[in-house]
């Protein structure tokens, strides 16, 4: 999952960064107003985590140039801005969620993670899909009865495959969701890795679990 | 009680009303009752005249004329009037038939004629008398002149009538007063209750404001002339008030955001770096993250600390002869290898001679500050300058940076708390925009003054004033 973080304060986005990532997330940060707006645009983000007071451009600013291009990103604002007027102020532009410095790292990453689920319509915390289960908040997979011992990466791209199960993913999708702005990676890299993950779920006399449709991507579980 | 303006209005009204009803009564009654006492007088007076000339002395005798005698008024026991007659000797001429054996007794001086009022001893009424001496008439083929004697009359009469009159009309005043007075109470308290009324309004709007909410302002329905000036003032006291709190809002909650942010910083860091085992290096790294923040918090504190002392006037402050050049020098070294990373060269051109008299630690506060604020704001490569110059009684020191991109509407808010050029943290993530305030602040408590301007090409300068002679506040 790809998560934005606008933050300006920068002993905050450099721990935030870190931790996101050690989380499982591909997270582009900035602590600039414009160029927060520029990668908001320009991707697909899982989450954005914005805060309010920015140099260049002011959060509540970007959070309304993102709503009215209808990006569908789901918006954290993180402030230290905590009036009832200022998160009413925030929701009511759009925001999906509002959480006042200083806060817990747990509570942030619940959150996010709850965002992401919302991005793909789901309400279960842990994800289903034939005899596979995934645990996000733990990044844990088994299959069966079976834990099955993943890479951050690997992980990373079978939780979006699964988020979106029974679909048609395509690579430049798989890719965007996984890999930060400033990867060296290029979309090939994502065949590669669905190799490595076919490798670790199979199982004997069980049905293969991801599937190739030509031309297109890759699904995972059976078309609906 | 006369504290009320309502009642101190309503007893003065009401009070003078009732006591000019009572003096007008008054002189009504005196006037009336003189009036009616003449009258009554002359009455009795021209009774008195009819008597003595019907007086006659005829052949030594003194007779009264029969027909007058027989007068009805002389005969009604009712409206009893008496008369009697004497000679100088005190033998009694003639009486009134309604007198019989009783005497009135004359009280005039010989010539004279005199009206009082007199109680009878046989009935104790109220009566009024004239009393008075006459010359009778003489029947000239019958009396000798020598024979003609001056004789004294008395003629009285009941005043019942007079006095049933008299008291009628204290009635009547007493009523009439009295309704008046009634009636005047009722208009008055009405009156003055309707005229009070804009008081009780606005009493009213008063009591409604309440500190939560202070942009209410009151009397916007019409008032009398007299309250405007009254509301004018309310108003603007309210809206000094509403600005003042505002503002004390606003340095709550940016002192507030301004805590929390680094808070959050630490916390953060520290939280992440818990979340699973790192090496020493990481560990040292986020130590000193939070090392560094904890310092900038400090600053911050000592700074919020500083101001709120100033505000109390805590602070004391020691008067010497200060080098400023030197102080100046002592002040850049902080700053020295900030300023190297950026390339910004530092020009101190005050003389080694100039001094001034101040307090060196709070000056070199001011300075530290400037010098700060020159380094974290001038442009990469750009420079930063001092000068100092004794005009008459003061001595004006300017600190000049390069890069300045404020304009210079944002450069007259440089000295508002928490202000920055940006509206957020600036990139250094120090400077929290209370430094200048604070200058601002400490140079007022030195005796002088501290002043902003944007020069052509981008030079931000702050003028601070100095008296060549130092007084504190």
């Amino acid at each position: 999952m790809r998560l934005l973080l606008v933050e300006d304060y920068r002993p905050v986005r450099d721990s935030l960064a870190k931790g996101l990532r050690e989380a499982g997330f591909a997270v582009d940060a900035t602590g600039d107003g414009k160029e927060g707006l520029w990668y908001a645009l320009g991707h697909a983000y899982d989450a954005i985590i914005l805060d309010l007071m920015l140099p260049g451009m002011d959060g509540l600013d970007i959070l309304q140039r993102i709503r009215s291009e209808n990006r569908e990103s789901h918006v954290l604002i993180l402030t230290a801005k905590d009036t009832v007027q200022d998160r009413v102020t925030g929701l009511d532009l759009g925001a999906d969620d509002y959480l006042v410095k200083p806060f817990a790292f747990e509570e942030l990453l619940a959150r996010v993670r709850a965002l992401v689920r919302r991005s793909y319509r789901r309400k279960h915390p842990s994800i289903k899909v034939q005899d596979l289960r995934l645990d996000p908040a733990a990044q844990r997979v088994w299959r069966g009865s079976r834990e099955i011992a993943l890479t951050p990466k690997e992980y990373a791209l079978l939780e979006y495959l699964a988020m979106r199960a029974g679909e048609v993913v395509s690579r430049t999708d798989m890719w965007e969701h996984v890999y930060e702005f400033n990867a060296a990676a290029s979309s090939n890299v994502v065949d590669v890795y669905i190799g490595y993950l076919r490798k670790k779920l199979q199982a004997p006399d069980r049905p293969a679990l991801i599937h190739t449709v030509r031309g297109r991507g890759y699904r995972l579980g059976a078309a609906p | 009680m006369t504290a009320s303006l309502r009642n101190r209005l309503l007893v003065g009204t009401i009070g003078a009303m009732v006591l000019l009803l009572i003096c007008f009564s008054l002189l009504v009654y005196a006037v009336i009752r003189r009036a009616l006492l003449s009258e009554f007088d002359a009455s009795l007076a021209s009774v008195a005249d009819i008597l003595a000339a019907s007086v006659e002395v005829d052949a030594n005798e003194i007779d009264v004329d029969f027909e007058v005698q027989q007068m009805p008024e002389f005969n009604d026991p009712d409206k009893p009037l008496y008369y009697q007659i004497w000679q100088r000797s005190g033998d009694v001429v003639a009486r009134s038939p309604l007198l019989g054996t009783r005497d009135l007794a004359p009280f005039h001086g010989a010539g004279e004629r005199r009206t009082r009022a007199i109680r009878p001893p046989w009935n104790r009424r109220a009566h009024r008398a004239i009393s008075m001496d006459f010359v009778p008439r003489v029947d000239p083929e019958n009396a000798e002149w020598s024979q003609v004697q001056v004789l004294a009359l008395v003629v009285a009469r009941d005043t019942g009538t007079l006095h049933g009159r008299l008291a009628l009309l204290q009635w009547l005043l007493l009523g009439s007063a009295a309704a008046t007075s009634g009636l005047a109470f009722l208009v008055a308290f009405v009156v003055v209750g309707r005229g009070l009324s804009p008081l009780q309004a606005i009493a009213g709007e008063i009591a409604a404001i309440d500190e939560e909410d202070l942009a209410a302002r009151v009397g916007r329905a019409s008032l009398p002339s007299e309250l405007t000036p009254i509301r004018d003032r309310l108003n603007g006291l309210l809206s000094r008030l509403e600005k003042a709190f505002e503002r004390e809002r606003r340095f709550s909650a940016d002192v507030a955001h301004e805590l929390r942010t680094p808070l959050a910083g630490i916390r953060t860091t520290v939280e992440v770096a818990l979340t699973a085992e790192r090496d020493a290096a990481e560990y040292r790294a986020v130590l000193s993250e939070c090392l560094e923040i904890a310092t900038g918090m400090q600053s911050m504190v000592d700074t919020l600390l500083m101001l709120a002392r100033l505000d109390v006037q805590q602070v004391r402050f020691k008067t010497q002869p200060i080098q400023l050049a030197e102080l100046i020098e002592s002040s850049w070294l902080g700053m020295a290898e900030r300023a190297g990373q950026r390339d910004i060269r530092f020009e101190n051109r005050v003389g080694a001679e100039t001094t001034c008299p101040s307090d060196p630690e709070h000056l070199s506060r001011v300075f530290t500050n400037l010098l700060d604020n020159a380094v974290a704001y001038a442009d990469h490569g750009g420079r930063i300058w001092t000068t100092a110059q004794r005009t008459d009684g003061a001595m004006e020191i300017a600190v000049s940076n390069t890069g300045c991109s404020l304009t210079a509407e944002q450069v007259a808010h440089v000295f508002d708390s928490f202000w920055r050029g940006d509206a957020s943290r600036s990139a250094t993530g120090t400077h929290c925009g209370l430094g200048l305030a604070l200058v601002q602040r400490l140079m007022t408590a030195l005796g002088g003054s501290a002043a902003a301007h944007l020069e052509p090409g981008g030079i931000f300068t702050l003028r601070l004033t100095l008296p060549a002679s130092q007084t504190h506040r």
